[in-house]
């Protein structure tokens, strides 16, 4: 594993010379500063309103932790799920595109350092955008009194979303040489994982699935959305941890396996 | 330092390398010719471990490429067809990069890159960005990242395809003097495709014919054009013939088929 270090560093260094990195960078601080401004607007309306009408019990259950928090990092898990395939796109295709695809194979270095070095350096960089979602939720702990554990599981969900999007993303840019199309995959890929529980919820409305027989109890366990719920709302339960250890561990497998293919081919 | 024996590569029905035994001694430059689709780049990349045999194996300085791959691929230095750059990556940054890939000790990385860069005349620029180069100054640098770690046996697909006459004189010079013995130790063993011929008779000392997949020919340049032959005559009659033949033998399978 000791040149995992020299992937990872290089894949580093290579995104932040492209504008690229900074364009995400950017675009990510603006989103995320709009989002967060609008769930601080919506929640003072929503006092506003409370005191007027004089519900004080209302206004008793309102909280930053649900009321503010929660649906900002509703919205930046959704963020997110966009941006991911763009950071990770490249990460594989460019290598064929370039033609050091031939280096790296006929280096003496091991399919998983580089898919794990790999990994780290778009992990590492996502993990900034996170940071960011947690520089803004900081601002709360200024002007009012989150509940910590609570923001804190919600921050730790969304890096586990988003690093199980870097492991989706990985397998995607490793299966073309394409960058549009690793880009268009992992989007599907993300959008059909997210979508899973929505159609199991549907399908067990409509009657056209049990809603608790296997096919949509699997549909919801392999879809990321309620787990991420649970930890906003503070749980943090190891099944969830085990789920997203599970999720990015299938892919980097999965990625692994598509290299070594194209050298049987 | 290269002893492949039965090589074969398939690609579903087309026999790309069929059947190829050579061995390469320590410090001998060989010239590897053939035309185009012939499975010159086929072979490489199998020596290279880049692509695996169907059948057959090599080993390369003792390894061999099946067993011991990370072993074998240490005691290779190989410059692919399109030398393997990252544009945005500067020249030093690059060889360091790729030192530490080759597993060029820590402590001796920074020597190995002066010394690489020194020997294909990138001093000067070893603070541009690859992309800014010439393509005389990037296949230099494909070159410095073959030799980086010192490797045993060079691989180099056509160096110099694309490069102007005066390019072309400046690398024939580099890989000439990286076959030489130097300060010392015994010179680098290497394999050179090409079809330039007068490239073969500047730089190697024996020569390797592959075409259809097959070898054809394995000798010294000098026997080859002993009888005052040029080798661009003993290419062409030995390709032409070759070729005559297996269209014959074809024929005739043809023939004993329908009967």
């Amino acid at each position: 594993m000791r040149h995992v270090g020299a992937i990872a560093g290089r894949e580093l260094r290579s995104m932040f010379v492209s504008p690229v990195a900074y364009a995400i960078l950017t675009l990510f601080a603006i989103v995320a500063g709009f989002f967060f401004l609008a769930s601080v607007l919506g929640f003072d309306a929503q006092v506003a309103e409370a005191q007027q009408f004089r519900a004080f019990d209302y206004l008793r259950q309102l909280n930053l932790n649900d009321h503010v928090i929660a649906p900002f990092y509703g919205i930046m898990w959704i963020v997110l799920l966009f941006l991911v395939p763009g950071i990770t796109m490249g990460l594989f295709a460019s290598e064929k595109t370039n033609g050091t695809q031939e280096l790296l194979m006929t280096s003496p270095i091991t399919i998983w350092e580089l898919v794990i070095g790999k990994f780290l350096a778009a992990s590492l960089f996502v993990l900034l955008l996170v940071g960011m979602v947690g520089i803004f939720t900081g601002i709360l702990f200024f002007f009012g009194d989150p509940e910590l554990p609570k923001a804190a599981s919600g921050l730790l969900g969304l890096t586990l979303v988003a690093l199980s999007y870097v492991a989706v993303g990985s397998f995607a840019s490793s299966v073309t040489r394409n960058q549009l199309i690793a880009f268009f995959l992992s989007l599907v890929l993300l959008l059909i994982l997210w979508m899973l529980s929505i159609v199991a919820d549907l399908g067990a409305g409509g009657g056209a699935i049990a809603s608790d027989g296997l096919v949509s109890r699997s549909m919801r366990w392999l879809s990321s959305a309620d787990r991420f719920e649970q930890m906003v709302r503070g749980l943090v339960d190891t099944k969830d941890l085990a789920y997203f250890g599970f999720m990015i561990g299938t892919f980097l497998i999965l990625t692994k396996a598509s290299i070594e293919s194209v050298r049987w081919r | 330092m290269i002893e492949a024996r039965g090589l074969t590569k398939r690609y579903g029905d087309l026999v790309a390398v069929n059947d190829v035994s050579f061995e390469v001694g320590s410090g001998e430059v060989v010239g590897f010719l053939g035309p185009n689709g012939a499975g010159k780049t086929t072979t490489m990349r199998i020596l290279t471990g880049f692509v695996p045999a169907t059948d057959g194996t090599a080993k390369i300085a003792g390894h061999d490429i099946f067993e011991d791959p990370l072993a074998a691929r240490r005691a290779i230095g190989y410059l692919p067809e399109t030398p393997p750059l990252y544009p945005e990556m500067d020249v030093a940054h690059y060889l360091t990069y790729v030192a530490r890939l080759k597993d060029v000790p820590r402590g001796r990385r920074k020597g190995a890159v002066d010394r690489a860069m020194e020997r294909c005349g990138l001093a000067d620029v070893r603070r541009r960005v690859i992309g800014s180069l010439s393509k005389g100054y990037r296949q230099r640098v494909g070159l410095a990242q073959a030799i980086v770690h010192d490797p045993a046996v060079l691989i180099l697909d056509e160096p110099t395809v694309g490069l102007d006459p005066i390019q072309i004189r400046e690398i024939r010079g580099l890989i000439a003097g990286l076959a030489d013995s130097q300060e010392g130790g015994t010179g680098h063993t290497v394999i050179l495709s090409t079809h330039i011929l007068a490239e073969v008779e500047a730089i190697c000392r024996r020569v390797m014919l592959i075409n259809a997949g097959r070898k054809v020919l394995d000798g010294p340049l000098a026997e080859l054009t002993r009888d005052g032959q040029r080798l661009e005559d003993v290419f062409t009659r030995v390709t032409l013939s070759d070729q005559a033949e297996a269209s014959a033998g074809g024929t005739a399978e043809a023939a004993e088929a329908a009967q």
